[in-house]
């Protein structure tokens, strides 16, 4: 193992957030020196991740990349796993992290402070998100998952003027946070059951773990929180809302890269979790739904962005169901799943171009609506002509047109489909949707054409005035839709020469089942050499989808039903919460002091039912070996039965006070100076304070009298209960039969010298309750005078100095007004 | 809060001293012997409250010229001191050293611990008569 290969790793996770905050440094001038260093965060990883793999090649399951101590006690540490699929989500973010940064140059190009704010945020999200993808400990993996959802809330509530963009966050923020919650209870269970911490650890074991209810528990939580974040249905309803986000982050978080990492997650569980019963009809119905669901929503939209959103939730239902198929594979013995990286990068290749390209005709032309942008081509300007070519043609990948990957991909996903009907006749229905989630895709890349290429030119005429002014170009304007062309024509490079993108993702392809593909994926035209059932499916798809899109039917607006779920959630648990907290807290101190009473009366009593045996006085115990003490304990009984009885405050004080004065004659009788001394000095000096806060306080007179009968009862039974708990404690020790240690004998015998125990050290004072306080217990010490001086400077605070009350008095009468006290 | 009494204002001027000097000797014997930073800061609370109470405001200001705050930060900071210094020698928290001093033939046995317990001394002292002082102003006024 390569020592170094760890921190390479880390090197290259932490490197864009690294940047992300040096560009703070810089002043705000420097924009380009910014976009540089915002630039090389990722850019750094990319080159890192490339060292790393040229030297150490894709690590497997029994070969992880390494750790590094952490946080050894809790078995905690930053280890890496970059196997196929973590290296390949780690280049893809880090790559798509290159692009959407040079993208928000021109994106926020007029607004220099968005531009500063945004680069150290993006940054954090990708570092957060290669975290993800490349870390080995199930619990680091848990912790870069909050990470991303944390660093999504900030993007997505971007806008802080919009109200609208908050709630949106808030959303997104508490699904994802949900599943996060979901996701560490399922790794938790499942680590704590069967004591495996690590991915490889869990893929190389995956054939040992037992399939008993725990493991199908943790399984389903962990499920959970990749469909929240993975936007799958019925919780699918935060990313359409997501798109408050400005552009660059709608392209980079929302399609391409951590709405991905639910799926990433359910990659890395497939190895160990697919061959379980529940997981291909859980994740084929789930995600079926969703993509179904997904495109039918988009094909009703108007708004661009919206539209894109919703494909983005059909393509992620179509990559867990993808998974879900997976499962199959481990059971039946049939390949079902095939290329799934291929699938995610084709995906990622078009939506995000896609997206980039829906802001730019927001900056270019000011409209975003399908209406508006009629007859774009038309318009003079040469980035509006560019935008709608990149549109057009990532619109055609979307439709999975012959000639890009995603045509390819289509076309597996069509033959893992076939495959498993083959072996359950049921999952021919997912074959079904899949092809009119297809057709839904056409459709909306016709519709995309014809707005685009319709010749009645009318752009603009009903669209807001464009974000950038026509009188001053920028010129980084060009990057506004240069990232994306490049993008998109990656798809179309990879569909038309397979060659070379077989020799790219061929190494990092982790399930490869396929035996059409199996050489790779094929030329463009080799599938209409082999008809079979998935280019029939392709054709269904694409007569339906031509009709779909040129017919009136599905072009209004539709409302998603599941977008009523947050809303009335949200209300529910706040109104919820209202109603709990009022009722719990009454602002009265007495209902407060009931309650902590109660409790605790009914604990020990449920411990006293438990255990009869303490109801029992122990054994050894002379309650009359001391008269005196006798006599001092029924003063202190008759002062605490009095102190109800009495209405005046300072007789309740000098009451509780004979009470205390008792106690110390207690301690001496039973020959405790220490505690003696203490409790005199303490009861004069609380005496005193009782006093003077008591003559402060307002005249009770107003007060509603609470009933003594009831509060007596309470005062009795806790005092009662506490006090034979404390006597059964003190004689726990002398009733132990064996001489085992206890604290109280292990302080008497090392207040002075040591012993190996303490190792050789002792407390080197003769008064053990002294040596307690200072050394055995001296955190403790340490703790209490924190108290004790944070509660003065309450004091303080609260009243304070005579100089600042005449300072306040004299601005009082100064301003004419009286002061409020 | 003022009580003139003739007998207590002599009673205190005879007591205060030796109030303080038995603060001071639970102080320093408090490791071996009954006492300790805590029973003697509580002593010297009392001390410095009987004789607030039978001079006055002013003339305690007089006796502690200084705000009691800045025995408790003080205290605080020395308690603190005292625990985290052992890191610095990469040793646990709080552990204590010891040394022996041998003044004109007698032995002095001294404990780092004994630092930390004036520290509490201090703090206690502070809380104690800061406390109770800033209640009496609020109603002498």
């Amino acid at each position: 193992m390569v020592t170094a290969a760890p921190y390479l790793v880390l090197a290259a996770v932490g490197a864009p957030v690294l940047a992300g905050l040096a560009t703070m440094l810089l002043p705000a001038s420097r924009r380009l020196t910014r976009l540089a260093l915002a630039t090389a965060g990722p850019a750094t990883s990319v080159l890192l991740m490339a060292i790393h793999l040229g030297r150490n090649g894709v690590s497997t399951a029994d070969t992880p990349t390494g750790t590094i101590a952490w946080v050894p006690s809790l078995n905690l540490d930053i280890s890496f796993l970059v196997d196929g699929l973590g290296a390949f989500f780690a280049l893809l973010i880090a790559g798509m992290g290159v692009v959407v940064v040079l993208y928000a140059r021109a994106y926020f190009g007029h607004d220099a402070a968005s531009l500063a704010r945004f680069f150290p945020t993006l940054g954090f999200f990708s570092s957060a998100m290669l975290g993800v993808v490349l870390a080995d400990h199930l619990l680091l993996t848990v912790l870069f998952w909050e990470m991303t959802s944390v660093s999504s809330f900030l993007l997505i509530g971007w806008d802080r003027d919009d109200a609208d963009a908050g709630k949106r966050a808030m959303q997104a923020f508490f699904t994802t946070g949900l599943g996060g919650f979901a996701l560490l209870g399922g790794v938790l269970l499942f680590g704590g059951h069967t004591g495996i911490w690590r991915w490889s650890h869990l893929m190389a074991e995956a054939a040992t773990i037992s399939h008993d209810g725990t493991v199908v528990a943790a399984f389903v939580l962990m499920f959970v929180g990749a469909a929240t974040k993975s936007a799958q249905w019925p919780l699918h309803d935060w990313l359409p809302g997501a798109m408050k986000a400005p552009t660059p982050v709608s392209a980079y978080l929302h399609s391409a890269t951590m709405v991905k990492a639910g799926v990433f997650l359910l990659g890395r569980m497939l190895p160990a979790f697919g061959a379980l019963a529940l997981w291909l009809p859980l994740l084929v119905s789930i995600g079926a739904v969703t993509m179904l669901l997904g495109a039918v929503l988009a094909l009703n939209q108007g708004d661009l962005k919206k539209i894109f959103a919703y494909t983005t939730v059909s393509h992620l239902g179509l990559l867990v169901a993808m998974y879900g198929m997976g499962g199959a594979s481990t059971t039946g013995g049939l390949g079902a799943i095939s290329w799934d990286l291929t699938q995610i990068a084709s995906h990622a290749l078009y939506k995000a171009p896609l997206f980039l390209v829906v802001g730019a005709l927001a900056h270019l032309v000011g409209a975003r609506r399908l209406p508006h942008l009629f007859g774009l081509w038309h318009r003079p300007g040469a980035g509006a002509k560019a935008a709608a070519v990149v549109l057009l043609l990532s619109g055609y990948a979307l439709a999975g047109g012959p000639g890009t990957v995603s045509f390819v991909a289509k076309e597996l996903f069509f033959a893992a489909t076939t495959r498993a009907s083959d072996l359950h006749p049921v999952l021919a229905v997912v074959g079904v949707m899949a092809i009119a989630a297809a057709a839904c895709n056409v459709a909306i890349f016709v519709r995309l054409t014809t707005t685009v290429l319709g010749h009645r030119s009318g752009v603009g005429e009903a669209a807001d005035a464009p974000v950038v002014p026509a009188g001053q170009p920028d010129r980084w304007a060009f990057m506004l839709w240069a990232p994306a062309a490049a993008l998109i024509a990656l798809q179309y490079l990879g569909g038309l020469v397979p060659s070379l993108w077989n020799r790219t993702f061929r190494g990092v392809e982790v399930n490869v089942h396929d035996e059409a593909f199996a050489t790779g994926i094929p030329l463009a035209w080799e599938p209409f050499l082999h008809p079979g059932m998935p280019l029939l499916m392709t054709a269904i798809a694409i007569t339906a989808g031509v009709v779909l899109g040129f017919s009136g039917w599905m072009r209004r607006d539709m409302v998603d039903v599941h977008s009523r779920i947050w809303p009335a959630s949200y209300r529910g648990i706040r109104r919820g919460g209202h109603r709990i907290f009022h009722s719990i807290q009454t602002g009265h101190v007495r209902h407060y002091l009931a309650v902590v009473f109660s409790v605790l009366t009914l604990c020990i009593g449920w411990a006293a039912w438990a255990d009869p045996a303490m109801l029992r006085p122990p054994a050894g115990m002379d309650p009359f070996e001391y008269p005196a003490g006798l006599l001092l304990g029924a003063v202190v009984c008759a002062a605490a039965i009095a102190l109800p009885m009495v209405t005046e405050r300072v007789v309740r004080v000098l009451v509780l006070g004979a009470s205390g004065f008792a106690v110390v004659g207690l301690y001496l009788v039973y020959q405790a100076p220490d505690l003696a001394l203490t409790q005199l000095m303490f009861e004069i000096i609380s005496v005193i304070l009782f006093l003077l806060v008591l003559r402060l306080l307002p005249r009770a007179d107003r007060r509603p009298r609470i009933r003594v009968l009831p509060r007596l009862a309470l005062a009795s039974v806790v005092g009662i209960s506490i006090g034979w708990m404390t006597l059964l404690a003190g004689h726990a020790a002398d009733n132990r039969a064996d001489d085992a240690p206890t604290l109280g004998k292990f302080f008497e015998a090392h207040s002075l010298e040591g012993s190996e125990l303490t190792d050789g050290r002792g407390g080197e004072g003769r008064n053990v309750v002294n040596v307690i306080l200072v050394d055995f217990r001296g955190f403790d010490t340490l703790g209490e005078i924190t108290v004790l001086a944070t509660a003065a400077l309450g004091v303080w605070s609260m009243l304070p100095g005579r100089r600042r009350h005449r300072e306040e008095e004299d601005l009082a009468v100064d301003t004419g007004q009286g002061v409020q006290t | 809060m003022r009580m003139s009494s003739l007998i207590l204002r002599t009673a205190v001027r005879f007591i205060l001293p030796l109030t303080f000097l038995y603060a001071a000797y639970a102080a320093l014997k408090g490791h071996n012997g009954p006492g300790g930073g805590f029973i003697a800061g509580l002593i010297a609370s009392v001390g410095f409250c009987t004789y607030r109470m039978s001079y006055g405001d002013r003339a305690f200001h007089r006796l502690l010229p200084l705000h009691p705050r800045w025995l408790v930060f003080v205290g605080l900071g020395l308690a603190g001191a005292v625990a985290t210094l052992p890191l610095v020698f990469g040793q646990p928290l709080l552990r204590s050293a010891s040394t022996t001093l041998y003044l004109g033939g007698s032995e002095v046995h001294l404990v780092s611990a004994m630092a930390f317990d004036l520290g509490v001394l201090l703090v206690v002292v502070g809380v104690a008569v800061g406390m109770i002082s800033r209640l009496g102003e609020e109603l002498d006024r």
